[in-house]
């Protein structure tokens, strides 16, 4: 009897950027559902269950899984909710298939932009006892994160800027047509400071889908391009920033340990093909480099230099363009992961990187990062613990 | 093979109240972990993830509230995540707990939540935002009203009166009376259920849950933490959910698959975790239930979901006194949702009960020589349902 | 000790597309002062209010079909308790089964005198016969229509 706790992605849907505005909320659920299901081969009927991830406030329904429930085969079927990240559902989603008692889950989350304003909806996350009266968005947060980093971390700033000029060259490959021209550092006004702007972009709409299987279910089926999930981890930080250590993330670095650990990682820059972490600002792929092993703060300006995780580079790191380039906010999380996912599998078109056998996806949500998963995923039969 | 089961060590519920002026909404997430964290006999520093229970977040008035919850949980630097179905969050909080130990990730989970319902003024008005702004959201739908229409149905169908629906409220106050943790805990009267004000045709003021203020939580372990240890507990043996249409008016008509008279889908899920369970003649098999059911005339239909009764036929059978306390299948001998509803775990406390009936640790409200007990969470317009088998 | 409070409300505006589907739908009643349903082949039922594709079958709907304006009640209730940001009690409302329609379509009840609930109940029974009404001016909306139950005899 194969190992019940193995779990494997076999089809992906990705939607970073709609923007045709002859569908509804439901409608493209419906479709990115139905173009995942049969990027998996199979049909809701096969689908043991569900977890979504959406933001009740970014959709403008008090309990978003509610309407968007049906379009993404809710009906008759278990269906959960994760709104505290879309992310979550991928780990919820998994966890299930490990438990033997799925065979199949259908993970999904979206990030509409009918709501206004944005910001102002991400400030009443802040708390209402303490920091409401702050102009507290996430974009606030990300900036005092990177004025941490600015403080702790001589020539930082230069480091952050390659990667927005890496990250949109490589989203001008993989999404051509979307990307305008980066300004130069020194004439991009501030945004926040120290957030300028091309540091973040504007949020899209967007919406994932990922299909997960069972060992038996794969190998029943005889499924070609499986990513299976070698090691996996998530973790939160405190709920306070002003708790946090910005300049650093502790978080981060636990979800990696335990996603290693269950991946036997040891050589982390040796270990993987590709990457996609989190960029919604440039401060955190810089974060995400070191608490994964490749990258210490010293270095981070050399290997900025030297390209190392660029295209073409010894470990590639979002290929995709990242959220620099197309930021559905809610669902970018998910997005690095089915983007790796898809490299694993051969299947990411203009952007693959050539025998891509194992990658390391980094999902972040909240201010600052607050929660973090960490995904391996890999072509091969190391068999290692989801 | 079989699979290595998951046990419930530890519960905790405030005693539930209108308001918490004294507690913000994360002290009265900590209060509920202190008492399982304290049940359980274990530290912060046992946990190894954590499954936060929070349905919308505008009933808190804080966007993704579980964010300012994580150090209530003491979830610095470790696994968290939130659920949301929901009225049936809690359950589905505990349930998905229950897939972190099954997946063989983790040995101790800790699921907890509160709800501070009474701060964010009429509930209805949050609750008429989840309907769909396309076609539903204009119209004056709100939970109560929802279920009204599905009292509606089920006396058209089954010859419910509005007396048979004050005999739930009656039956629950009476063992909401022995609880300690109830809401509204003073015993009433059919007369005086069917004198209370009209809400929404034929549903009284008393045949509504109260809007609850209050914490709840539990933690879970592995079979081999729990056998290394020796601790006692409740054994989870089933689980499983199951969801209908979210438009009401498909559960109508002509060619329905769910009846919104019944909780059709609350049934298939039931059938999930009964199949898990080994349960397979629930009216001799089940001891106890803690089913969902925020206004009394659902309590019909969730105990002919549980396949407690036929379909039409549970009203008799309460009346005879069968689900009361000292008859063959007490249903919410806690009192139910129907006497302490904090949304946000109301689902969880349902599995807590169970936990405690089957552990002989439910005081004066205690079914004698319960063993197995089924609980059950109810979301959405009417719409997610979780349940689970608790046995000793 | 001193207890204190803070207050708070949300602001947020949204703009919501409605598809095709249901812009199909609104721009009727606004325009022709007629009801559309969708089928979905598979069940075969005529879906009210209309949708791209049918939650049941996960097939997209296949044809339009025009519905009402008489119909049946399928449920309604009727309120008599004020909740802050909903409209002034009492009001009716419930869902409407339209001739040539599978599923029921909700929306308010007008033209009966609610002060008696046990009256009202019964004129608006399961089963009992509607007529849908439409407003002078109409924007494309759930409140441009309604159903007036037929006359006592």
């Amino acid at each position: 009897m194969t190992n019940p706790s193995r779990v494997g992605v076999i089809g992906v849907a990705i939607h970073p950027h709609i923007t045709d505005a002859r569908r509804s909320l439901e409608e493209i659920l419906f479709d990115t559902t139905r173009e995942a299901l049969a990027d998996a081969k199979l049909s809701i009927e096969d689908i043991d269950g569900i977890v979504v991830g959406a933001n009740d406030q970014y959709d403008g329904r008090a309990i978003a899984v509610m309407a968007a429930s049906g379009s993404v085969g809710g009906v008759d079927r278990d269906i959960l909710s994760t709104p505290s990240a879309g992310e979550h559902a991928f780990v919820l989603a998994a966890l299930r298939v490990a438990t033997g008692q799925f065979r199949t889950q259908l993970a999904l989350a979206w990030s509409p932009t009918e709501a206004s304003p944005l910001h102002e909806v991400q400030r009443l996350a802040a708390d209402p006892y303490f920091h409401r009266a702050l102009p507290l968005d996430e974009t606030s947060a990300h900036a005092l994160q990177a004025t941490a980093l600015l403080a702790a971390v001589p020539g930082v700033e230069e480091a952050a800027w390659a990667i927005v000029v890496k990250n949109r060259r490589h989203g001008a490959a993989a999404y051509p047509g979307v990307t305008s021209p980066v300004a130069g550092l020194s004439d991009a006004y501030p945004l926040r400071w120290p957030l300028r702007a091309d540091m973040v972009a504007a949020p899209t709409t967007g919406a994932v889908a990922m299909v997960l299987a069972s060992p038996d279910w794969i190998a029943d089926h005889q499924v070609q391009n499986v990513a299976w999930i070698a090691g996996m981890g998530w973790a939160t930080e405190p709920s306070f920033l002003g708790d946090r250590k910005l300049a650093f993330a502790p978080a981060l670095e636990a979800a990696v340990e335990q996603a290693y650990t269950a991946a036997a990682i040891t050589a982390p820059l040796a270990s993987f093909d590709v990457a996609e972490v989190s960029d919604t600002t440039p401060y955190q792929e810089l974060l995400a480099c070191e608490a994964l092993g490749f990258a210490k703060r010293g270095d981070w300006l050399a290997r900025a230099r030297e390209g190392t995780f660029a295209t073409g580079g010894k470990l590639p790191i979002n290929l995709s363009g990242g959220a620099l380039t197309l930021n559905p906010v809610f669902c970018t999380g998910l997005i690095r992961i089915a983007e790796v996912a898809n490299q694993v599998r051969g299947r990411a078109g203009a952007h693959q990187r050539p025998g891509a056998a194992r990658g390391v996806a980094h999902a972040a949500s909240g201010g600052a990062m607050q929660y973090n998963t960490v995904v391996i995923l890999s072509r091969g039969d190391e068999g290692a613990r989801a | 093979m079989t699979t290595p089961r998951v046990g419930i060590i530890g519960v905790g519920q405030s005693k539930f109240t209108a308001r918490r002026n004294d507690a913000s909404y994360p002290d009265l997430v900590r209060e509920a972990v202190v008492l399982a964290l304290k049940d359980a006999d274990l530290a912060f520093d046992d946990i190894e993830a954590v499954v936060y229970s929070l349905s919308p977040d505008a009933m808190v008035g804080i966007g993704n509230a579980e964010r300012i919850g994580v150090d209530a949980v003491g979830a610095k630097n470790k696994r968290f995540l939130r659920i949301n179905t929901g009225g049936a969050t809690g359950i589905s909080s505990v349930i998905s707990a229950y897939y972190h130990i099954a997946a063989g990730i983790c040995d101790v989970v800790l699921t907890a939540g509160a709800d501070k319902v009474g701060e964010c003024g009429d509930s209805q008005t949050v609750l008429n935002k989840i309907w769909d702004p396309t076609y539903e959201r204009q119209l004056p739908l709100g939970t109560i009203t929802m279920l009204a229409m599905s009292a509606v149905r089920y006396m058209h169908k089954y010859g419910m009166t509005e007396e048979d629906m004050a005999r739930v409220t009656v039956k629950n106050r009476m063992h909401a009376s022995k609880n300690p943790h109830a809401h509204l805990s003073k015993e009433t009267t059919i007369d005086e259920v069917m004198a209370s004000r009209l809400i929404s045709w034929p549903v009284k003021l008393m045949d509504c849950c109260p809007q609850s203020s209050g914490g709840g939580a539990m933690v879970l372990a592995s079979e081999k933490y729990i056998r290394e240890r020796k601790l006692a507990a409740a054994w989870i043996t089933g689980v499983g959910h199951c969801s209908e249409s979210y438009y009401l008016g498909d559960r109508m008509g002509r060619g329905f698959v769910a009846d919104h008279a019944d909780a059709h889908a609350l049934k298939r899920s039931f059938e999930r975790s009964y199949a898990m369970a080994g349960v397979n003649d629930p009216q001799k098999q089940v001891d106890v239930a803690e089913l969902y059911a925020p206004f009394s005339n659902t309590e019909f239909h969730s105990i002919e979901a549980a396949g407690l009764a036929q379909l039409g036929g549970s009203i008799s059978q309460l009346r005879e006194g069968r689900f009361s306390l000292g008859g063959e299948i007490p249903v919410n001998p806690s009192g139910g949702t129907l006497c302490t509803n904090a949304i946000a775990v109301t689902a969880m406390i349902r599995a807590a009960e169970i936990a405690l009936q089957v552990t002989g640790r439910a005081g004066d409200r205690q079914v004698r020589r319960a063993k197995l007990g089924i609980a059950s969470g109810n979301g959405g317009d009417h719409q997610f349902f979780g349940t689970m088998v608790i046995e000793a | 000790m001193e207890l204190l409070s803070r207050q708070e409300t949300w602001n947020i505006a949204y703009d919501h597309a409605l598809g095709e589907t249901a812009s199909f739908f609104f721009t009727q009643i606004r325009d022709n002062a007629k009801l559309y349903g969708r089928r979905d082949a598979k069940s075969g039922r005529v879906l009210v209010p209309p949708r791209a594709f049918s939650d049941q079958t996960l097939e997209p709907t296949t044809e339009w079909v025009e519905v009402g304006p008489g119909g049946q009640i399928e449920a309604f209730t009727i309120v008599y308790e004020r909740f802050r940001g909903l409209p002034e009690p009492p009001y009716a409302f419930g869902y409407v089964m339209l001739d040539r329609a599978d599923t029921a379509i909700g929306g308010l009840f007008k033209g009966l005198d609610l002060v008696d609930p046990a009256a009202a109940a019964k004129r608006l029974a399961i089963g009992s016969r509607v007529t849908t009404k439409f407003a002078d001016h109409r924007k494309g909306d759930v409140l441009d229509f309604w159903f007036e139950v037929h006359p006592i005899a």
